[in-house]
Parts: C-alpha cells; structure tokens; sequence
C-alpha cells in the first residue's frame, strides 16, 4: 500500500501521514530528508520530531540516495519530504541534475521492502510567481515527480488547512 | 464558523456574500480593518493578509485565531490558499505564509463548514451546504 500526502506548507501533511500508522504493527521508519541547515530547519527539524514523539517511529536522516537504505523486510515507511529529497538530488556536488529517475528507482527500492509506504510531497506549482532557473527547473522536476508518484500510489491526499481530500483512492 | 478558501480572484468574497446574505457593510477587509474588530464582525475576507499585518507586528497569530475562535464563533472567513509555492527568500514572507497556514487549520478545525472555491464554484470540502 502506497499514499502519497500533499499540500502547501503547514496544511497538516505531517500528522495526517503519521496518523496513517496509527494501526500499522510493523516495525515503523520515518526517512527524514531535510538537510540541518540554518536556524529555522534546526526548529523545524525539532518541531517535527516532537510531534512524532511516542508514535513509534525509528528515525533515519537520509538526504539522497535513498536507493541505497536498508530496511528490515514488512516494515512501514514514511518518507518527509519528497521536496526536500529532489532539491538534495537536483543541487548535490555544486552542479544541477535531473536526479527524476533516479528517486523514483529509490522509491521502487523502498517498495521491495515496505508493506506500507506513505511519502509527503510539496505543491509547489501554485504560487503564481515566475522564477528563473534553477528554480523553475525545480519546480518542474518536482511536480514530474509528484505526478510520477502519484500513478504508482493506491491513494493520493491533498491536504487543505488540515482537511485530506482523496484525489485518488481512499483516505486509508 | 464558517471558511471559505481558494486562489486569489475566484469569487471566494461573492459567494460567502451570496450565501450567507451579508451586505457590504457586513464584509470586513483583513487588508484594512481594525484588528479588534474581527471578534464581532460578520464576516472578513481576505483574512491571509491580516495574518500579514500581525506577523509584521510581531504578533501571536496563534493567540488572535484562537481569541476569534472563542468569541466569534459564527464568522465566516475568507482566506486565500498562499502555501503551494516555493519557500520565500524574505524571512517575514516565510513566517507569513507557515502561520497563515497554522491559522488555516485552527479555523477549519473549529468551522462546521469549508468551502473551497474554483472558478467561481464551490466544492466542499467539510461539512454540507444547507
């Protein structure tokens, strides 16, 4: 089973994505891929880790390659964030990549091994502002991927000032 | 409460008008309008730039939505959707937009009803239209 959770920035992706857990006996691995760096990801970071705390959740900073994780066999997996893991990808070793493949044969790796797979993702299309490169190269990629992702998902939830609207599926 | 969303320009002010019979009067303009007058009036749009201008005075956003929620719990709010969009560069404008969302959910949780409007034309999104 695979959901993808989306929306804009605080719609109340996280708890939702963790709420899909709930009832998940499995050993459970949260994947962050946020890079600490700055004051306000150092209190994102730490905001996000309490609000998962007693959720039962094993934490694994992983910024790219996710291809390359290993994971116990049956698992559960939430991946936070799919924006922050294609910038990762896209902005590595100071040059620009195309790394769209790349994440989705990572993904395809996670399905090996995880019974329940959530990932969060970013809309990041909607702003109405014009960009030039690399941003709008960005948002490109990721919006690709989102697509990507989305044909593969059972379900796919848009959230809304913390309301989940099923796009594709079923809320569970 | 009642909440009424969208994109900029999709009728979201028109149709809470329509709906709910306001008159003009009755609409206040979060651009504009005194901070305290929100807790009384009937109806604000344009509720994200009010988060604005608190975030600009560094206000609690959290404190105000939730006084709002208390004391007037039969507003309608109209609220533009601003977070689908690449993080700001200026600091304020991403402080704005993250409590313009936090204030987002705080409000949905506490109305009977959300409307998002597209186009000009309402989906909902909780609750039911009577």
């Amino acid at each position: 089973m695979m959901t993808l959770v989306i929306g804009g920035s605080k719609c109340g992706k996280s708890s939702f994505a963790e709420e899909l857990f709930a009832d998940f006996l499995g050993e459970k691995i949260y994947i962050a891929t946020m890079l600490p760096f700055g004051e306000e990801s150092h209190a994102s970071i730490a905001e996000h880790r309490k609000k998962r705390m007693g959720k039962g959740f094993a934490t694994i900073e992983k910024y790219t390659d996710i291809e390359e994780l290993s994971l116990p066999e049956n698992c559960g997996v939430l991946l936070e964030c799919m924006g922050n893991l294609c910038a990762n990808e896209m902005f590595r070793d100071g040059k620009i990549s195309v790394p769209t493949e790349k994440i989705m044969r990572g993904i395809e790796h996670l399905r090996t091994r995880a019974n329940r797979i959530v990932i969060v993702s970013n809309d990041v299309s909607s702003d109405g502002n014009s960009y030039g490169d690399p941003t709008a190269e960005y948002i490109k990629i990721l919006s690709e991927l989102n697509r990507k992702i989305a044909e593969i998902s059972d379900n796919v939830i848009e959230c809304v000032f913390g309301i989940p609207l099923v796009r594709k599926g079923a809320l569970k | 409460m009642k909440m009424i969303i969208g994109g900029a320009f999709q009728g979201k002010a028109a149709f809470a008008k329509e709906r709910f019979e306001l008159s003009d009067e009755e609409i206040i303009d979060g651009e504009i309008c005194d901070h305290n007058a929100i807790f009384e009036a009937k109806c604000v749009k344009n509720f994200h730039a009010l988060v604005r201008r608190i975030v600009e005075e560094n206000g609690s956003v959290s404190e105000y939505v939730e006084r709002l929620c208390r004391e007037n719990p039969n507003a309608v709010i109209v609220t533009n959707e601003i977070g689908s969009g690449i993080i700001p560069l200026e600091k304020s404008e991403r402080i704005w937009r993250e409590q313009a969302g936090k204030a987002g959910c705080i409000i949905a949780k506490n109305s009977e009803l959300v409307v998002r409007i597209y186009c000009g034309i309402p989906e909902v999104i909780k609750g039911e239209l009577r």
